[in-house]
């Protein structure tokens, strides 16, 4: 098990590129240019009395047709707060109706590569962090972080949703991109981000033998001689990067056992927020299966949501 | 259809439909102490299964005690993945509908559990239990590695298709099932659950008349038919307050009903007995491996 000691003795390697803002920066413009063309198809199946399900679309970067599972409190007129809710690396969206009955609205990103947009884009699970790592322009994860960004382009251009209130949350790669996505959108006003995947890629790869990273070595095995390029390229998408730039009160959960996400890496980002922060350390729990996070994670954001400037009293001081 | 009868059907089908089973090393996966191949293999229904197998370099081609994993309830089954695979040889078996297996079909998440659910016969989720048995049949033929010892794992899904498949097959020696999804009991029928079990609640909300057809539908693949012929040693884990798959007065009565069942009861939901039961189950099916 990590120790105290062992995160805050670990060091990443990774710097921040000197063109990172322009070159995500660039990106943002882009996308800006691109229509949403948003649709929200209501889905009676999923939907109670409680929520009302609608299956959500969206254009993101390459004109990509991105789909959401987007759950609206069905009581109440609105505007409503809402949590985008990003994916783990080979999970489904999950469809949150839990948010329903307490007035909070969710879009629930599938990013490229999952169902239905594999039909399009396929790199496959393994294959999407390795897809593409010869340049920074080609590699899967801008995309996937373009989609991420624009689901807040699809809250926000709903009626129903206040923009001032809309949170970000997710575990393993969700967590990833939950800190990725609060780096880059300032309209993002809190997130929760669990045993964040993404982390110091360098470590993270040379720490753990399990995949996802371990796709990672397998391409440094098989192509040694772009090793320098995999690494250059991997500086733009490393959330250690974008956690200075995070404005916004941010959580970071940590399991002490995690076998997928190095939990020295998930500190590293933590240790680098630009904004206030918190820390959730679970001992004796293994990636994504802390019995309690998903109460804490919930408690933290209804009561941001509740009361955006308060503190929580639920922060754990190394 | 009664569960006898699909049962039947389903064997029958599987002996007269050839496995035509290719093998391709994965250069890119393969590691400098085992070998990861690419398995394709037909089904019934014309159907074509994909699988990942994992081989040890060292042994000298075998017999290898051997560990099949289950698929998860989800479009996507890992790429191999456990310290066994050092020294076993490790299979995880996609059914038809996931990722690699959905040239015919592509199952849907939420979804799949009641694709067809009102029509018996046409449940989509049978095909995932044919799809079980035929993982056994590809892993016994394939010619890669002689294979010694084996047990199957599952969780959710995977844990009652791993449940399902040791109660046909002798040949399974242990079965690790993890919060086995409770399929035909009443505890997947109580409203308010999450998913998976909280697609039935979705469908029987739309289609309320159609809760005695359901009810029959679920029965063909419950568990607790077949626990009794589960001659195998198994480790059962569940979470006491799992509302989405495995509700625990359904773990308790498998376990009653299993002939030889070791029920780990966690103080967890969804994730049972999360990283704690990974590790001991990691130790019990070494130790029925006879890895040590």
């Amino acid at each position: 098990m990590a120790t105290k000691a062992d995160l805050e003795a670990f060091v990443t390697s990774v710097t921040c590129p000197d063109d990172f803002d322009q070159f995500w920066g660039a990106m943002l413009a882009g996308l800006a240019e691109l229509p949403l063309d948003a649709t929200a198809t209501p889905d009676p199946l999923r939907s109670n009395a409680e929520v009302n399900v609608y299956q959500a679309t969206y254009r993101s970067l390459d004109g990509l047709e991105i789909f959401g599972w987007y759950s609206v409190p069905a009581v109440g007129d609105g505007p409503f707060p809402a949590v985008l809710v990003l994916p783990g690396y080979k999970s489904e969206p999950a469809l949150r109706r839990d948010w329903g009955r307490k007035g909070v609205a969710v879009l629930s990103v599938a990013v490229r590569g999952k169902l239905p947009s594999s039909a399009v884009f396929n790199p496959g699970y393994p294959g999407l962090l390795t897809h593409g790592l010869e340049s920074r322009d080609n590699y899967g994860y801008k995309g996937v972080i373009s989609d991420c960004s624009r689901g807040v382009d699809f809250l926000l251009s709903r009626p129903e949703i206040d923009p001032e209130r809309i949170y970000a949350s997710g575990s393993s790669q969700g967590g990833g991109l939950t800190l990725i996505t609060a780096g880059l959108r300032p309209e993002i006003k809190g997130g929760v981000s669990g045993y964040p995947f993404l982390c110091c890629f360098p470590e993270s790869m040379r720490m753990l033998r399990s995949y996802p990273y371990d796709e990672l070595s397998c391409y440094r095995r098989a192509h040694p001689e772009r090793e320098g390029q995999m690494l250059e390229t991997l500086r733009y998408f490393d959330a250690v990067n974008f956690a200075p730039r995070i404005r916004c009160p941010m959580v970071v959960g940590i399991a002490l056992e995690d076998e997928v996400c190095p939990p020295e890496t998930s500190y590293a980002v933590y240790d680098r927020l630009g904004g206030e922060r918190e820390l959730w350390l679970f001992p004796d729990s293994g990636h994504g299966n802390a019995h309690d996070y998903p109460k804490q994670e919930t408690a933290w954001l209804e009561q941001r949501i509740a009361a955006p400037h308060t503190l929580s009293p639920q922060a754990v001081s190394l | 259809m009664t569960p006898a009868s699909f049962w039947e059907m389903t064997e029958a089908q599987l002996a007269e439909t050839p496995l035509d089973l290719s093998a391709s090393r994965d250069a890119f996966y393969s590691q400098p102490e085992w070998d990861v191949y690419r398995l394709n293999y037909r089904a019934t229904g014309g159907h074509w299964l994909f699988a990942w197998l994992s081989v040890p370099k060292a042994g000298d081609g075998g017999p290898y005690p051997a560990l099949l994993r289950m698929p998860d309830y989800a479009s996507v089954h890992d790429i191999i993945y456990t310290p066994l695979r050092h020294r076993a040889v490790v299979m995880n078996a996609a059914h038809r509908g996931q990722r690699n297996s959905d040239g015919a079909y592509r199952a849907s998440y939420p979804g799949l559990l009641t694709d067809g659910i009102g029509d018996g016969e046409g449940w989509a989720l049978l095909g995932a239990f044919a799809d079980a048995l035929r993982a056994v049949d590809a892993l016994l033929g394939q010619t890669i590695a002689e294979i010694g010892p084996l047990a199957l794992w599952g969780a959710g899904l995977g844990g009652s298709l791993a449940l399902a498949t040791a109660s046909r097959r002798p040949r399974i020696g242990a079965v690790a099932a993890d919060t086995p999804l409770s399929l035909g009991h009443p505890a997947a029928l109580e409203p308010g659950l999450g998913y998976p079990l909280g697609e039935i609640g979705d469908y029987l909300r739309a289609w309320p008349g159609r809760r005695a057809d359901v009810e029959r539908t679920l029965g063909l693949l419950d568990p607790l038919s077949d626990a009794a012929r589960v001659a195998a040693p198994t480790l059962l884990s569940a979470g006491r307050f799992d509302r989405a798959t495995c509700p625990a007065p359904f773990a308790e009565e498998l376990a009653a009903t299993l002939p030889n069942a070791d029920l780990r009861l966690y103080d967890g939901a969804a994730e049972g007995g999360g990283h704690i039961h990974a590790q001991a189950r990691e130790a019990w099916l070494s130790q029925r491996l006879g890895l040590g």
